[in-house]
């Protein structure tokens, strides 16, 4: 398995080490087990199975975390006041993702959205409708939740996010 | 009040992507030859101290220092090791710059190495492996396993660029005829430069924009490659640098910041910066480097800037977050010439990380060149004399940015 390659001529280099020899090995990096801070998440992914959104705001700044963060970096303060958030939102970032489907092998475009829902301060990732050309998106374009069918454990439940209708005045200056 | 620190000299390694003629210490030591062949005065007997750096997980040989000490001639040798992602090189340099200026007894002359040989290993098991730790989290949370790996393939380092690129482009109305006239500067001035991997000489915009799409709105011809070369970096106190060499640089000013991180939240929360084009870890470190540099009007005082931008946008993004240019002037920047070779403020003229990645090195690189332009010594030089250049890295969870400013005279209106 092994291979032989020659160093390139060059003149600022000790002539004496001429060859290398490749190993092939591997790095086997074990399992991780991250551990994390779930106390503060209960209420919030309880309220996710009733189809409720709300998210912790930090007393001192008014931030409005979606998710709920144990603590407010900017104030070093515990939010603990909780609030309900609207099932719209907003596009904050998006990408396009080219990924092939494991089975067919055709290329998938699919946008890659951050969504910033309207009462909180803070973005998450989604996805959008499986309808919506992902020439069409962008920044700012409003959304509503699309609840999946079955209730499932928390984040899961919100399937994809639907676009609604965009009324504000400068549309056309959005989209470029 | 610390010491004056300066810098004497910079070396590189060739940088190819598969630098399989070399082992890793080999093309550390190359580095570390070029650096001490500018100053012939010194011998490694004259130098004091070693820091060294690069992500081990991307080539997969953990705790490298530890058996290519004789390689960069730090034996019996205070050596410090710092890694911290994309910013390693910059964490070195700055490393190497406290060390010097503590002022702590038999040490004055340092040695920052950073290298990387991306050819050994995978590296985007290693970029994965930076936020597994966040993004398992979401996966605990319900966030369903194919939305998750879509943000990983779509993915790692160009996934979270991508967003940055949207909202840039949206923010200043630029098209990607734009950001490809940011490349085709790069891999043009790379090609002039000696150690520089990527080199096209007549890259048009058109045959950038005629490759496919990575991730919306970056292409394959706009991305950095991965590369595999090694950098070293001399600072040494004032006095001794008149000593050996003409034109010694000194480091003025010198900030690591890091800042609220974008796309994905601490713990599996909202992240908090809703605009990640909005960097505001290079705001805040330009004004703390600044200060310490005594520079008020940045775009008159400084002369060269090399700035980390693996993907064009965010070249455009750091040159404006650093006070060069005012916000969404960049791109007419570019077109006008101002940031060419021969302009007013030229900007990436080794041709920067889009041309040349060699992740640990990369954020080395910059300050080396910098200070090389100063010198006069730079293998792609400005025209024009160069009194006050910068050096800046990215890396982290998108938000820490490291700074270095560097000038011919010393800084002594607070020293």
């Amino acid at each position: 398995m092994s291979k032989r390659t020659e160093r390139k001529d060059m003149d600022y280099i000790k002539k004496e080490y001429i060859k290398t020899r490749t190993m092939p090995a591997s790095w086997y990096l074990s399992s991780y087990k991250y551990k994390f801070n779930i106390t503060h998440m209960q209420p919030f992914l309880d309220k996710l199975k009733e189809r409720k959104l709300v998210g912790l705001q930090c007393s001192s700044c008014n931030q409005v975390f979606f998710p709920p963060r144990l603590v407010c970096g900017q104030c070093m303060v515990k939010p603990d006041r909780w609030v309900d958030i609207r099932e719209t939102g907003q596009v904050a970032t998006f990408t396009v993702s080219y990924l092939k489907d494991p089975e067919t092998g055709e290329v998938l475009e699919r946008p890659m959205v951050l969504v910033r829902p309207d009462d909180a301060d803070t973005v998450l990732l989604s996805q959008l409708s499986p309808k919506i050309d992902f020439k069409d998106t962008y920044i700012g374009m409003p959304l509503k939740i699309h609840w999946k069918d079955e209730i499932t454990e928390g984040l899961g439940n919100i399937e994809y996010y639907d676009p609604i209708d965009d009324d504000s005045e400068d549309l056309e200056l959005r989209k470029d | 009040m610390g010491r004056q620190v300066a810098i004497v000299s910079a070396g590189f390694s060739e940088h190819a992507s598969k630098r399989s003629d070399v082992s890793m210490p080999e093309l550390v030591s190359e580095a570390v030859e070029d650096c001490l062949k500018n100053v012939p005065s010194v011998g490694f007997d004259d130098i004091d101290a070693f820091v060294n750096g690069n992500m081990p997980a991307f080539e997969g040989s953990n705790i490298p220092e530890l058996w290519m000490t004789d390689w960069m001639g730090a034996r019996n040798k205070p050596l410090l090791r710092v890694t911290t992602g994309g910013t390693t090189g910059g964490t070195v340099a700055i490393a190497g710059y406290y060390n010097v200026t503590a002022g702590l007894p038999g040490i004055d002359t340092v040695l920052a190495i950073a290298f990387e040989q991306q050819s050994q290993g995978d590296t985007a098991v290693g970029l994965a492996s930076v936020a597994l730790g966040e993004i398992s989290i979401l996966n605990t949370l319900g966030l369903p396993y194919d939305q998750i790996s879509r943000l990983l393939s779509g993915g790692a380092a160009i996934g979270v660029a991508s967003y940055q690129a949207t909202n840039y482009m949206r923010k200043s109305k630029i098209t990607e005829e734009d950001l490809a006239r940011v490349v085709v500067q790069n891999r043009r001035n790379a090609a002039k430069t000696w150690w520089a991997h990527l080199k096209m000489p007549d890259l048009t915009i058109e045959q950038v924009l005629d490759t496919p799409y990575i991730s919306y709105p970056l292409r394959y011809g706009m991305v950095c490659p991965a590369s595999d070369g090694a950098c070293a970096m001399l600072f040494t106190t004032e006095e001794k640098a008149k000593d050996m060499c003409d034109i010694p640089v000194y480091v003025n000013g010198v900030a690591s910041v890091s800042n609220t991180p974008a796309i994905l939240g601490y713990d599996g929360s909202g992240a908090g910066q809703l605009d990640p084009s909005e960097q505001l870890g290079a705001k805040k470190s330009s004004d703390i480097a600044f200060g310490q540099a005594g520079i008020s009007f940045p775009r008159k005082e400084i002369d060269y800037a090399e700035v980390y931008s693996p993907f064009p946008n965010q070249e455009l993004m750091w040159v404006e977050q650093l006070g060069l240019f005012e916000e969404t002037t960049a791109p007419e920047m570019y077109e006008t010439g101002v940031t060419a070779l021969n302009g007013e403020l030229p900007v990436c003229c080794s041709g920067g990380v889009n041309s040349t990645n060699a992740i640990g090195a990369s954020a080395l690189e910059r300050p080396a060149e910098a200070a090389l332009q100063i010198m006069g010594k730079a293998s792609n030089q400005v025209p024009k004399t160069v009194h006050t250049s910068i050096g800046h890295g990215w890396g982290g969870s998108l938000n820490l940015v490291t700074l270095m400013v560097m000038s011919d005279e010393p800084q002594r209106k607070w020293r």
